[in-house]
């Protein structure tokens, strides 16, 4: 009797959680349907008018560009890299390998504010503060761990000796690894780029001290003018980083499971 | 893997080189821009203040660390910063583990459901999340009006521009974090031996308590690092949702940096602040008995 009552004590706490964590998401999406614009819940009338009148925002719309351009760039960088290290860690055992996974990590142990401001010190040197180039290095610098160990774990459930057969029948190093190792282990590497991209398109604290009026992502302009009130010009954007991240997710989890997906980044 | 490797051809020198190489650009990328920015930062922080802006060039001063020692407030926003790191993080693993634990127990729809809801939450922007919490939170938010409305409460409790709101804004942020690294481990248990503990006559508590937990334990540690971590540093969080006196190291940084332009007090500020996140890293880690499964998570 008593350990049922604890069970369903344990269920209503974690339906609690659930609802708290996933919820107020729907709640976003749902006030940039409100025809009103005074950003309530339930909305009183529903209409498009906030996603019609957002193309026609051009602060809004160069950071939706911006954001394009710095998640495309840490994506290539973090996933070559990422992948680079796996490989390369494959081959090391004991301490070597945790000095190599300690090093990739260690960015992640770093307060982003702190990450932020060293950075903006340290690239201000070289008048790149408010360059893609900057962003896109130290978003890379938070993706590629992530990268690094979803590659890790996808180059741990490949077949390695099917690498040594291509070898042993004459294929270089090169021609091995393109054809017989990229194809089957295809659905990782399209999982650690999407990664990648959605820690890019995500990462605030560093990008409000890194960029500029010409290089502001989406987080950043939807952070200004929450500071100013609430806009629901930041609904639209919101449902509309809510609904892409959704599809990427939905597209990683029919690649590899979402069992997978939630074990391995 | 060494034998599949060592049995059919011996590791020859170049396959090493090759490794080798390939660890380069990660090398490059983590020492290049980022330990090497962080020396500069600590070059930083033993310059000299000045009153025209940002700090003098090429002078060695213990001006920042003089402030950071010697300030009231500075001392009352550190102590406020590492409690507020312990009360979140408490609390994230709490919630973590046991959302972790039903994620992992749950079958079919209710896996996926619980699942996806926290993968979808960890990769929302936390601005957007903050928003949420404001619209959920505020005294005229959903919550309240769900209070008020069920005669729970008569006056809209106040959730948000206090303590509590700084709280509930950085759980959004690292809640989703533990539940996934609890979750990753939880994934490697054998259902088996929960089963045999089972049919052993334990009841669910006790297997819970003796075969999941321990087994958990390098994922809840990760949660553990990862909540402390990112609560110590947490900056947005506390600015949009706490009031003036919810005030962490990271928003004081950024204030000296971008307002007072005292590069080096915010340089010292942010040495001593890394310093301390390690310090209290390497003491659990110490008191957790070295776990060295930690890295590989």
């Amino acid at each position: 009797m008593r350990e049922r009552a604890l069970r369903w004590l344990f269920r209503g706490a974690v339906g609690l959680s659930f609802a708290f964590l996933a919820l107020p998401l729907v709640l976003v999406v749902a006030t940039a349907f409100d025809a009103s614009g005074s950003v309530v819940f339930p909305p009183e009338q529903l209409s498009l008018a906030w996603f019609l009148q957002f193309p026609g925002e051009p602060l809004w719309v160069r950071s939706v560009a911006n954001s394009l351009v710095v998640a495309t760039g840490t994506m290539g960088v973090s996933t070559a890299v990422g992948t680079a290290a796996a490989l390369a860690v494959r081959r090391l055992g004991g301490r070597r390998r945790t000095a190599v996974v300690g090093l990739a990590v260690l960015p992640l142990l770093v307060p982003g504010v702190v990450i932020g401001i060293t950075m903006l010190t340290f690239f201000s040197r070289f008048g790149l503060q408010q360059s893609y180039l900057a962003l896109v290095i130290a978003h890379s610098l938070w993706a590629t761990p992530l990268t690094f160990s979803v590659m890790q774990a996808t180059f741990s459930r490949f077949d390695w000796r099917l690498h040594e057969a291509a070898r042993d029948l004459g294929a270089g190093p090169t021609r091995a690894f393109a054809t017989v190792v990229v194809p089957n282990v295809r659905a990782g590497l399209v999982v650690a780029a999407l990664v990648a991209f959605v820690v890019s398109l995500q990462e605030f604290v560093i990008a409000l001290f890194l960029t500029g009026p010409d290089t502001r992502t989406v987080p950043v302009q939807a952070w200004n003018s929450l500071r100013q009130g609430l806009d629901p010009l930041v609904s639209v954007v919101s449902t509309i980083l809510i609904v892409a991240v959704t599809l990427l997710i939905v597209v990683a989890g029919v690649l590899v499971g979402l069992d997978r997906l939630a074990a391995d980044t | 893997m060494s034998t599949r490797d060592g049995w059919i051809r011996a590791p020859t020198l170049p396959a090493r080189w090759r490794s080798a190489l390939l660890l380069v650009p990660l090398l490059v990328l983590d020492v290049g821009v980022f330990l090497v920015p962080m020396g500069y930062l600590l070059r930083l922080s033993f310059t000299a203040q000045t009153p025209d802006g940002a700090f003098v060039e090429g002078s060695w001063a213990t001006d920042g660390y003089q402030y950071v020692f010697e300030t009231g407030l500075v001392h009352d926003v550190f102590g406020f910063t590492l409690g507020f790191g312990v009360l979140v993080t408490a609390l994230s693993v709490a919630i973590g583990t046991a959302y972790a634990y039903a994620a992992w127990q749950a079958t079919g729809w209710t896996k996926t459901v619980l699942l996806s809801g926290a993968v979808l939450s960890l990769f929302t922007t936390m601005v957007v999340k903050l928003f949420a919490v404001v619209l959920v939170f505020s005294p005229r938010g959903v919550v309240n009006d769900l209070l008020t409305g069920l005669g729970v409460v008569a006056e809209p409790l106040l959730l948000i521009d206090n303590l509590t709101g700084a709280v509930l804004a950085q759980l959004y942020i690292v809640v989703p974090y533990a539940i996934l690294s609890v979750y990753a481990v939880l994934s490697t248990l054998d259902r088996g031996l929960v089963e045999a503990a089972l049919d052993l006559g334990a009841t669910r508590q006790r297997a819970a308590r003796e075969v999941v937990l321990p087994h958990a334990r390098p994922g809840i540690a990760v949660a553990g690092v990862v909540s402390f971590t990112w609560s110590v540093g947490a900056y947005a969080g506390p600015l949009l949702l706490g009031s003036g006196s919810e005030q962490t190291t990271g928003v004081l940084i950024s204030r000296l940096l971008l307002t007072r332009f005292d590069w080096p007090a915010a340089a010292a500020l942010s040495v001593v602040t890394i310093v301390v996140v390690f310090a209290v890293l390497l003491a659990a880690l110490w008191r957790l008995g070295g776990d060295g499964g930690l890295l590989d998570a």
